[in-house]
């Protein structure tokens, strides 16, 4: 049981226990901070798995950009609470299929060869990783750019206030 | 040595199933998509794992993409939920069955 | 002569169809013009063709029309005496017919189509006239079946008329089939559809074969001239226009029958078994009609069920084997029976659609030219001599009466008693109608219509030809000169099979002739008017049996409608609402049904809700990933 190892376990444990909790939660909020938590703690597991730069990207983006928004969003929108109520037919459907994928996942998992191996340890760092990316795959970062530029502008158009006139046209 | 490489994919599925059931069984637009994000999150975490296992950096460049697709791809839902709340003045998914027959 | 008989038939053909075409865009008399042109012109072709036909004899081919395969039917026409005759008659009976429609229907609006069928009606007896070829004939068989049928209907919004109309069909149509089968009998016998061939060739047939289509021809020819059992069309076909009556019911479509029979006279007369029936047949049809005539109330119905019990005679002399004395009665009935009708269409215009004899009376002031007129038409039905209805319908006696086998002799009995009834319903019907009724005032004759001169003045040629047909064939046993008998005698059948000798003749005809006298003058002494009931004294209530049963004519029609109308509809009502309803429309229903209950269930599927759409991948994806699973843990 290497050190390693031990981390890697406590890690899981933070990042399930952080999911868990925040699928349950009523408030959107609290499930965004519970979710937060659990985006960290996989930012660790990614610099534990040999890509540093990665789990900073994870930080900042995940953690630190996406998460903000959604904070954004719930607090701007007046939502009802107290929409879910929680019934049973709601989730036991989805708890039964899950639980059902996670058995036929698991036998696939432990047929394939190699998953016994236990991972050595490595580590890319960001250089390598930069020339790696530009050398190879530039083109789908051009295009993830042109994505963003995309979402950018739909988030815009979609998110600006209608005139009376734009939305008496609607009616 | 870390562990061994099917226990690091067992976690990601893990997730992955966790992200499914919060998507598939609340009703509130928001926490679907937390659970789409989730999702993601999963998946990149196989593909460093795999990316690990076979010492090629393409799984890591991949995790990149995921994350500016997921980063696009929640502000443009976002915006589409703060718009639609504003039409239906209602977050919850039930509310739109339009569709419906 | 291929161009003169070619205008013969295509003259009506084509007034038809100019009047069907554009004749309502016409002004009035110009449609009437052309209908009536059209059916002089081709009594004109029909006096050319006789006039320049002499000795010869002509087969013509018209028109090539149906070429299948081996099967070829061309519109061939057999031109000899037998259809030169017919058609002269056949055209100048419809020219009258004509003339005087125009002056009856002046107030019916719907003139187009009346003279259009009638144009076509026209048309098709000159095919079955002229026609050789079997399939051209069946061609103006359908077609007269068929004019007919629009034309007895022709005031169809009173349902009781299209109702006859359509009787008349079906009844026609049970006896074409037997004649349909002929055809193909004929063509499958002896590969010729050919009048002329089959005549020549018939000493090929056996008795049997010969028997068998005899027979069949016999029962299309039943059907056509109402005969027992297919009369019951016949009175009800009254219902028509009167001029329709006096034409399709009268001179043409019921003699068609028979002059079929004459065409065919040498198939037919292979086979005795075939010439008895014929015979026996007629001379019942005869007697029933003659009886029921007796009982008829309805002015036309009289004359109808007297047009059934005439052209019985005409059978009677095809069964006799006397070709010649049938064309002559069948020309000298047009002529009476075409006045009768003629006259009685006057009657009741004049008298406001009154059609109840025993509603009419003191004609002779009222209508002073038809009560002539009809009396003439009366004498030559009842065959009372001098007039030419005597001498046909003596002749016809006379042939059955000479022919060797003993039922004959029994047949032609009851065909005398048929001609003596002849006499009684006749003169009942004129006197009835026609002499003053004791009670009636003088003022009567004011609230009469005026009916146009020309309707009446029309049917003098026909009154005239009435009083001098016995000329056409005058006894030579009394020293005249039986013109028809030579002109007749070249084709099959002219000259009789069994001549009487020339005593047995003298002695039969002045017989007969003094017989009908003597009946002439006893039915005065019944029907006059100051002795007005049905005929013989008997108590009150055997007479009111016997009037029920003669006007209806002994039943026979509620015995069809018991025995197969009311069935049939039963049957046709069951089909209906327990098969074709219950089950074959409701099994459609029930597969529709089937896909309906699975789509339902479907639907429940479709909720419009994210939430389901999400569960239903999180299940493809847990479905997937199980295939994967288990081929994976199988390929192992």
């Amino acid at each position: 049981m290497t050190l390693y190892a031990v981390i890697f376990y406590v890690l899981a444990v933070v990042i399930l226990a952080s999911t868990l909790l925040a699928i349950i939660q009523r408030q959107v909020i609290h499930a965004v901070v519970y979710l937060i938590v659990s985006f960290f703690a996989t930012g660790l597991l990614f610099y534990l798995l040999g890509a540093p730069f990665l789990a900073a990207l994870e930080v900042i983006i995940y953690a630190g950009a996406i998460m903000v928004l959604f904070l954004f969003i719930v607090m701007t929108v007046r939502a009802e609470s107290g929409e879910d109520k929680g019934e049973i037919y709601h989730w036991l459907p989805a708890v039964v299929l899950a639980i059902i994928s996670f058995f036929v996942g698991g036998v696939l998992i432990f047929k394939i060869p190699g998953s016994k191996m236990s991972l050595n340890t490595g580590m890319a760092s960001p250089a390598t990783f930069g020339q790696f990316l530009f050398k190879n795959y530039w083109f789908p970062v051009e295009i993830a750019s042109f994505l963003l530029l995309i979402g950018l502008v739909g988030a815009l158009y979609l998110g600006r206030q209608e005139s009376k006139k734009e939305s008496e046209d609607r009616r | 040595m870390i562990v061994p490489y099917g226990d690091v994919l067992l976690l990601a599925i893990i997730l992955f199933l966790l992200g499914a059931v919060c998507s598939i069984s609340r009703r509130n637009l928001l926490m679907i998509l937390i659970g789409v994000e989730i999702m993601l999150n999963a998946a990149g975490l196989a593909f460093v794992a795999a990316s690990l296992k076979w010492s090629l950096l393409d799984g890591q460049a991949f995790v990149l993409f995921i994350f500016a697709v997921a980063a696009s791809e929640v502000a443009v839902g976002l915006a589409l939920i703060v718009y639609s709340q504003r039409r239906t003045g209602s977050l919850n998914a039930d509310r739109y069955d339009s569709m419906k027959g | 002569m291929k161009t003169i008989l070619f205008l013969l038939l295509s003259f009506p053909f084509l007034g038809g169809f100019i009047l069907a075409v554009i004749g309502r865009y016409l002004p009035r008399r110009v449609a009437e013009w052309i209908a009536c042109a059209s059916v002089l012109a081709s009594l004109l072709m029909a006096a050319l063709a006789f006039g320049s036909a002499g000795e010869k004899r002509y087969l013509l081919t018209l028109f090539d029309w149906i070429q299948v395969g081996d099967f070829s039917a061309s519109m061939t026409v057999y031109y000899d005496r037998l259809a030169a005759i017919m058609a002269l008659m056949v055209t100048f009976v419809s020219s009258l017919i004509h003339l005087y429609s125009v002056s009856f229907m002046r107030d019916d609006r719907d003139y187009v189509r009346y003279f259009c069928y009638m144009n076509l009606f026209v048309f098709s007896m000159l095919v079955i006239t002229l026609a050789d070829n079997l399939v051209f004939l069946y061609l103006g068989w359908e077609g007269v079946g068929f004019c007919s049928y629009i034309l007895i209907g022709f005031w169809y919004s009173d349902v009781v008329n299209a109702t006859a109309g359509r009787k008349a069909f079906i009844l026609t149509r049970i006896g074409d089939v037997a004649f349909g089968i002929a055809i193909v009998l004929f063509f499958l016998i002896l590969d010729q559809l050919s009048i002329f061939s089959i005549n020549s060739k018939v000493a090929s047939l056996s008795a049997g074969t010969a028997t068998l289509l005899a027979l069949l021809l016999f029962w299309g020819a039943v059907g056509k001239s109402a005969q027992l059992p297919l009369v019951v069309w016949l009175p009800d076909a009254m219902a028509g226009p009167t001029p329709v009556s006096a034409l399709i019911h009268a001179a043409t479509m019921v003699t068609a029958g028979a002059y079929l029979l004459m065409r065919l006279f040498p198939v037919i007369a292979l086979s005795s078994i075939a010439m008895v029936t014929i015979a026996t047949v007629a001379a019942f049809t005869g007697l029933f009609a003659a009886l029921a005539a007796l009982g008829q109330k309805d002015i036309k119905r009289v004359l109808a069920y007297s047009t059934i019990s005439q052209v019985s005679y005409m059978f009677l002399a095809v069964g006799a084997g006397d070709i010649t004395g049938g064309m002559y009665h069948l020309f000298s009935h047009a002529f009476f029976k075409a006045l009768l009708f003629l006259g009685a269409g006057c009657v009741i215009q004049a008298l406001h659609e009154e059609h109840d004899i025993f509603k009419m009376g003191n004609l002779r002031n009222r209508l002073p030219a038809v009560f002539w007129l009809y009396l003439v038409g009366s004498i030559s039905l009842a065959a009372i001599p001098p007039f030419g209805g005597f001498f046909s319908k003596d002749r016809i006696l006379l042939s059955t009466f000479s022919h060797p086998e003993p039922i004959y002799k029994f047949l032609a009995l009851i065909a005398e008693i048929g001609a003596v009834i002849t006499v009684l319903y006749t003169f009942r019907m004129f006197f009835v109608a026609f002499l003053e009724k004791p009670s009636a005032g003088k003022d009567l004759a004011k609230k009469d219509l005026k009916i146009p001169k020309f309707m009446v003045w029309i049917n003098s040629p026909l009154a005239l030809l009435a009083i001098f047909a016995a000329s056409l064939n005058f006894p030579e046993a009394f020293g005249g000169k039986a013109w028809l008998a030579h002109y007749l005698a070249s084709i099959p059948g002219g000259i009789p099979l069994f001549p009487a000798s020339t005593p047995i003749e003298r002695s039969m005809e002045i017989g007969s002739g003094l017989l009908n006298i003597a009946v002439l003058i006893a039915a005065y002494f019944v029907y006059r008017p100051e002795a007005r009931s049905l005929g013989w004294p008997t108590p009150l209530v055997f007479r009111q049996r016997l009037e029920e049963l003669l006007s209806s004519g002994f039943y026979l029609d509620r015995l069809y409608q018991v025995a197969l109308v009311k069935p049939y509809q039963a049957m046709a009502r069951t089909l209906w609402l327990k098969v074709d309803e219950a089950v074959v429309d409701d099994q459609f229903d029930a597969t529709a049904n089937i896909f309906r209950f699975f789509s339902s269930g479907l639907q429940l599927w479709t909720t419009g809700r994210l939430s389901t759409y999400l569960k239903m991948l999180l299940l493809g994806f847990t479905a997937i990933v199980s295939a994967l699973a288990l081929g994976w843990y199988y390929l192992r």
